[in-house]
């Protein structure tokens, strides 16, 4: 905490002093702070949204050679009946759902267990190799996993080989494949759950663990009214981050399975990419980067609503720093 | 102790192990040979070998991956902080019209997949002839890395009371006196825990390094992506060893600030240590 000793002594940085005076009585001074943040917005956010709208509405591919045609609507019917795009919007949410669905139960269990472990020896080091695929690089997670998935080289499969079962093609099993890039996910990001059920649980104020001990409630029963009661702001938060995040994977299919075998890993951030930056269809992938958008606003009101949500339900914050 | 705790702590670093396993597994193929790595069954115990970091680090492409690695995500976390820390003192003090949509706008170019973020940016940088420079990169970068940084230090100088505001007006300090000198030194843990975890992000980025780069600009992602194959078959040392050292500063940054870990990966909205 500060105190009056880092003060500004008075007469240091006259100039400057007067400089801000100057700017906050003309008010001018709170647009001035923005102005680099909206530059940046403006040169790398709004022009290219803009652009990207006017775009949806154009039939533009950059293999022609011809310039945008206008094109009306006709990008966005042809999404609509376009079975590649259901396809990938259908595989996105179930993986959305299957990831986030895991990753959210298996960390609440991970984290309830890690919920003691102040004394666990050296505890700093376990939570960094515990939390260390989260920040690892994902084109070069998926492309590991390849070989750790491979039929013969892989370890996993020498392991089912050595348990006496037969070895799997994880990846270029078109039944499998959807289940073993899901498996990389939770493995990536179910520590990530761990962490936010850590800080819901330390949001739980002790007085009332204490009361519920006293009570002798079960385990479920401190659960549900005491744990979830303070935890869940904290844990809707990571779980719509998760979700937001888990809409977006990209990187880590890219290598391990480019969308393979046939379809089956195809998410709609790919089925983007390979029109947009394969195809070079601008004007139709630009409509499907519309609908995307809108999208991500609809998490993100959801995200902020239930953020605001706390802040008028907890005003003075369990999880103050 | 009592032997639960032990049983207790047993388990917690078993779970430990088997989330840290594949990168232990990527750290171990690091030190093998290709023939070892694709040994059957594979090699648990096998003479090490530092052939493969020679190789590696003695190639110009990969060297200069890592330098573009380090120069894109340095520069442009820092032009991101520092910029978003005027913008965060506006939004947080004196709240100018507009601050809740402005915010709200700045999160929601986080929540847009990658493909979607970067196809407008690439037909701009297309259209200018930006493509593949470094001054257009670390500005993508930087505006990538704002809205976390706006979201985290908006948080943080929230979080510090208006009455240091007054008495430093009292004492004759002006608003950029207060800033700079009241508030910058109480949010410092805002400031590093933006920085790092935008550098991470940016770290490990690989679709817009990939879109609107090239071969100067292409940092480490991107030689993973692009340089895996070499006649037919891929190079796993290649791949192993160019990993291992490429996690070592995300892994050194979460056990050297493993308290801001979960401000960190939340956009600052939920403080605490765990």
């Amino acid at each position: 905490m500060s105190d009056a000793s880092t003060l500004p002594r008075a007469g240091g940085a006259g100039v400057t002093r007067r400089l801000g005076e100057a700017l906050a009585s003309r008010r001018l001074l709170p647009t001035l702070l923005l102005m680099p943040v909206l530059v940046f917005f403006l040169i790398w956010n709004t022009i290219p949204t803009l652009w990207l709208l006017g775009l949806s509405f154009y039939r533009y591919s950059l293999t022609s050679g011809r310039p945008p045609i206008f094109a009306g609507t006709y990008n966005f019917i042809s999404l609509l009946e376009d079975s590649e795009v259901w396809f990938g919007l259908s595989r996105t949410f179930l993986f959305v759902i299957c990831a986030v669905g895991i990753e959210t139960l298996l960390g609440l269990l991970l984290g309830l267990l890690f919920w003691n472990s102040q004394r666990l020896p050296g505890r700093r080091l376990a939570l960094t190799l515990l939390f260390s695929p989260m920040v690892l690089t994902p084109v070069a997670a998926g492309t590991f996993w390849k070989l750790i998935y491979d039929p013969t080289f892989g370890i996993l499969n020498n392991v089912l080989h050595g348990l006496g079962l037969g070895r799997i093609d994880f990846l270029g099993n078109a039944h499998i494949a959807f289940a073993a890039v899901l498996a990389v996910d939770v493995w990536m990001w179910t520590p990530f759950m761990v962490l936010m059920t850590l800080a819901a649980l330390a949001s739980v104020p002790k007085a009332e663990l204490e009361a519920a001990a006293i009570d002798r409630l079960g385990f479920f029963q401190r659960l549900r009214l005491v744990i979830l009661h303070h935890g869940k702001f904290i844990l809707m938060l990571g779980i719509l981050l998760r979700t937001i995040d888990c809409f977006k994977t990209m990187d880590l299919i890219y290598d391990m399975t480019f969308g393979g075998p046939g379809n089956t890993t195809e998410l709609i951030a790919l089925t983007l990419y390979r029109r947009a930056f394969q195809v070079f269809n601008m004007g139709w992938s630009s409509s499907l980067a519309v609908v995307l958008l809108l999208i991500s606003i609809a998490f993100t009101a959801t995200f902020i609503f239930v953020l605001h949500s706390r802040d008028r339900n907890a005003p003075a914050g369990g999880d103050a720093p | 102790m009592s032997w639960r705790t032990h049983a207790y702590h047993a388990l917690l670093w078993l779970i430990v192990l088997v989330f840290f396993a594949p990168v232990g597994w990527i750290i171990l193929c690091s030190f093998k040979t290709q023939a070892q790595i694709l040994a059957v069954p594979p090699l648990l115990v096998f003479r090490p070998t530092l052939e493969n970091y020679v190789h590696v680090l003695s190639e110009p492409s990969i060297v200069l991956g890592l330098v573009n690695s380090l120069v894109l995500s340095i520069s442009s976390v820092v032009i991101a902080v520092g910029v978003s820390f005027l913008a965060a003192f506006s939004f947080s003090r004196f709240k100018p019209r507009g601050t809740d949509f402005l915010m709200f706008l700045l999160l929601s170019i986080r929540m847009l997949p990658g493909s979607a973020a970067i196809l407008p940016v690439y037909l701009m940088y297309v259209a200018f002839g930006w493509k593949d420079s470094y001054p257009a990169m670390i500005l993508f970068y930087a505006m990538f890395s704002i809205p976390f940084s706006v979201w985290i230090l908006k948080g943080f100088i929230d979080g510090v009371s208006t009455r240091f505001d007054e008495t430093g007006l009292v004492s004759g300090a002006g608003w950029l006196g207060i800033m700079t000198r009241l508030i910058f030194p109480q949010v410092l843990p805002g400031i590093v825990a933006a920085l790092i975890f935008n550098f991470i992000f940016v770290w490990n980025e690989f679709l817009f390094d990939y879109v609107i780069g090239g071969p100067a600009t292409a940092n480490i992602p991107t030689v993973l992506a692009t340089g895996l194959y070499k006649g037919g078959s891929t190079d796993w040392t290649f791949v192993s060893t160019l990993t291992t050292i490429y996690i070592i500063p995300p892994v050194v940054i979460v056990y050297v600030f493993q308290r801001y870990l979960l401000v960190g990966m939340t956009f600052g909205t939920v403080r605490g240590e765990v």
